[in-house]
C-alpha cells in the first residue's frame, strides 16, 4: 500500500498548490487585469469559461487515451488496464464537472458579448456534443454494469469521441462563427490581462490534476476492495 | 474469400429469419409511420413552409426508427449465448461486426422507403436533386448503422438496453444528422445557403472514420 500513500501524499501537494494557483489567479483576474472597454465585468467570466474549457478538452482527450490503453493492455495485464480504467472514470467525472461550468458560464458571458444565450456555431455544437458524449459514458458506467464488459463498452465510446475533441480544439480557425479567437490570434493586448488569463488556466489544471489523482485513487482502492471481496468469496466458498 | 463466405452467411441468415417472422421490419416500418403521421398533425400547420421542416422530419424518422431496429438487433444472438458461439467459431470478430452492420443497413434501407414516400406525399415535397437526396440518405444510414450495430451488440445484456443505446449513440451522431439536413434541404429546394457537396464529402469521411474505428473496436470491446 505504499503507493497508495505516495499518491495521497502527492494529492495533498497538488491541492495546496491547486488553492494556492487559484487565489493568485482570482486577485490578477479582479485586481491587476483591467476592465473590459465594452464589456467591462463581465468579461472575467472569461478567465474561468476558457481555462476549464481547455482543461475539459485535455480531460476528455486523456480519458480516451485511458479508454485506449484499457481495451489494449486489457488481454496482457490486468494491473496496467485497472489502471487505465481508474484514471478513465476519474477523467470523465471530471471533465464533466469542468464541461457543467463551461456550460454555465459560456452562456451568461454570451449574452453580454453576442447578445443571445445560446448559438447554433460550431464550437457550442461540439462542446455540447462532447459534453452529453461524456455524460454517456457517466451513465453506461453507472448502468451497463461495473463488470469488465460495461467497462469496455465506455472505454470505446470514450476513443469514439476522439474526433470530436479534436475539432473542438480547431473548429472556429476551420468554420468560423462567433468564438472569439483571443489566445491564437492575439488578443488580451494588456499584460495584465495575458497573465491572469494564463494563472487561470494554469489554475484550473492543478484543480483538475488534483481531483482526478484523488478520484483515480478512490477508484483504485475500490477496485481492491472489490478483488478481496472476490478472493473472500472463493476461499471460504 | 473464407471471410466472404461467413459474412454471406450471416447476413442470410438474419435476412432469412428476419422474412419468416417480419419482427424488426414491421414494427420499425409501422414505427416510422406512425411518428411520419404525428409529425404531420404536429407540424402541418402552413403547408407553404413545408420545405422548411421537412428534411429535419425526415432525418428524425429515420433515426428514431432505427433505434427501434437497434435495439432488437441482436435479440437472436443473445438467446442461448449465440452471440458468443459466433465469436468461439472460427470466424472474426470484424466480419461478425460488418455482417450485423450490412443486415441493419439493409433493414433501415426498407424501412426508410415506405416511410419518404409518405412524408413526400403528406408534406408535398418535391425532391429537386435526387442523387444528394438519395445520396445523403445512404451515407447517413450506413453511419446510423455502424455506431448503432456496435453499442446494440455491446449493450446487448444490459439492464437498461434500451435507454442506454439511444444515449450513447445520438450524441455520437449528432453530426450526421446536422450534414443529412443540411444536404436533404438542398434536395427539396428549401432555400438554404450550403453545399451539398461538401456536406456529403463529410458524410462520406464520416462513414470510412467510423467503418475502421467501430470494425477495430468491435472485437476489443467485446470480449470481456
Amino acid at each position: 500500500m505504499a503507493t497508495g500513500n505516495l499518491g495521497i501524499r502527492i494529492g495533498i501537494v497538488l491541492a495546496a498548490l491547486a488553492a494556492a494557483a487559484v487565489l493568485v489567479a482570482l486577485y490578477l483576474v479582479f485586481f491587476v487585469a483591467p476592465l473590459e472597454a465594452t464589456m467591462g465585468i463581465v468579461q472575467k467570466i472569461f478567465y474561468f469559461h476558457v481555462g476549464s474549457a481547455i482543461n475539459m478538452t485535455v480531460a476528455f482527450g486523456v480519458c480516451a487515451l485511458a479508454g485506449a490503453t484499457y481495451l489494449v493492455s486489457r488481454p496482457m495485464s490486468a494491473r496496467v488496464a485497472s489502471i487505465a480504467d481508474a484514471v478513465g472514470i476519474a477523467t470523465a467525472e471530471v471533465g464533466v464537472m469542468l464541461g457543467a461550468i463551461v456550460m454555465v458560464t459560456g452562456p451568461l458571458w454570451a449574452k453580454v458579448a453576442w447578445g443571445t444565450y445560446w448559438t447554433w456555431e460550431p464550437r457550442l455544437t461540439l462542446s455540447l456534443m462532447v459534453f452529453l458524449l461524456f455524460i454517456a459514458y457517466l451513465a453506461l458506467r453507472a448502468y451497463a454494469g461495473t463488470d469488465r464488459f460495461g467497462r469496455g463498452v465506455a472505454a470505446g465510446l470514450s476513443i469514439l469521441g476522439l474526433p470530436g475533441i479534436y475539432f473542438i480544439r480547431v473548429a472556429v480557425e476551420r468554420w468560423g462563427g462567433a468564438h472569439p479567437q483571443v489566445v491564437y490570434k492575439g488578443g488580451l493586448t494588456h499584460p495584465g490581462m495575458r497573465q491572469a488569463f494564463f494563472a487561470s488556466v494554469i489554475a484550473m489544471l492543478l484543480v483538475t490534476a488534483t481531483l482526478v489523482l484523488l478520484r483515480a485513487l478512490i477508484e483504485r482502492r475500490r477496485q481492491q476492495v472489490d478483488a478481496l471481496f472476490l478472493e473472500i468469496d472463493r476461499t471460504t466458498g | 474469400m473464407q471471410a466472404w463466405r461467413q459474412f454471406v452467411a450471416i447476413v442470410r441468415k438474419d435476412l432469412v429469419v428476419e422474412f419468416r417472422t417480419r419482427e424488426i421490419l414491421l414494427t420499425m416500418a409501422l414505427f416510422s409511420m406512425l411518428l411520419v403521421i404525428v409529425f404531420a398533425f404536429a407540424f402541418l400547420s402552413d403547408p407553404t413552409r413545408a420545405r422548411d421542416y421537412g428534411p429535419g422530419i425526415i432525418w428524425v424518422t429515420v433515426l428514431f426508427a432505427s433505434t427501434i431496429g437497434q435495439n432488437r438487433l441482436f435479440d437472436r444472438e443473445r438467446e442461448n449465448g449465440c452471440l458468443w458461439s459466433l465469436l468461439l467459431s472460427p470466424t472474426g470478430a470484424g466480419t461478425i461486426f460488418l455482417a450485423k452492420a450490412t443486415t441493419q443497413f439493409l433493414f433501415t434501407v426498407l424501412m426508410e422507403l415506405p416511410t419518404l414516400l409518405l412524408i413526400l406525399v403528406f408534406f408535398d415535397l418535391a425532391v429537386v436533386r435526387p442523387g444528394a437526396f438519395v445520396g445523403a440518405l445512404l451515407l447517413g444510414t450506413i453511419a446510423l448503422s455502424l455506431v448503432g450495430t456496435l453499442f446494440s451488440a455491446m449493450l446487448m445484456n444490459a439492464r437498461m438496453k434500451e435507454v442506454l443505446l439511444p444515449l450513447v449513440t445520438y450524441p455520437l451522431l449528432v453530426p450526421v444528422v446536422i450534414a443529412g439536413v443540411k444536404v436533404t434541404s438542398v434536395a427539396v429546394g428549401a432555400p438554404v445557403a450550403e453545399d451539398p457537396e461538401l456536406w456529403l464529402r463529410f458524410l462520406l469521411g464520416f462513414d470510412m472514420i467510423f467503418a475502421v474505428a467501430t470494425w477495430f473496436l468491435f472485437g476489443r470491446m467485446i470480449r470481456a
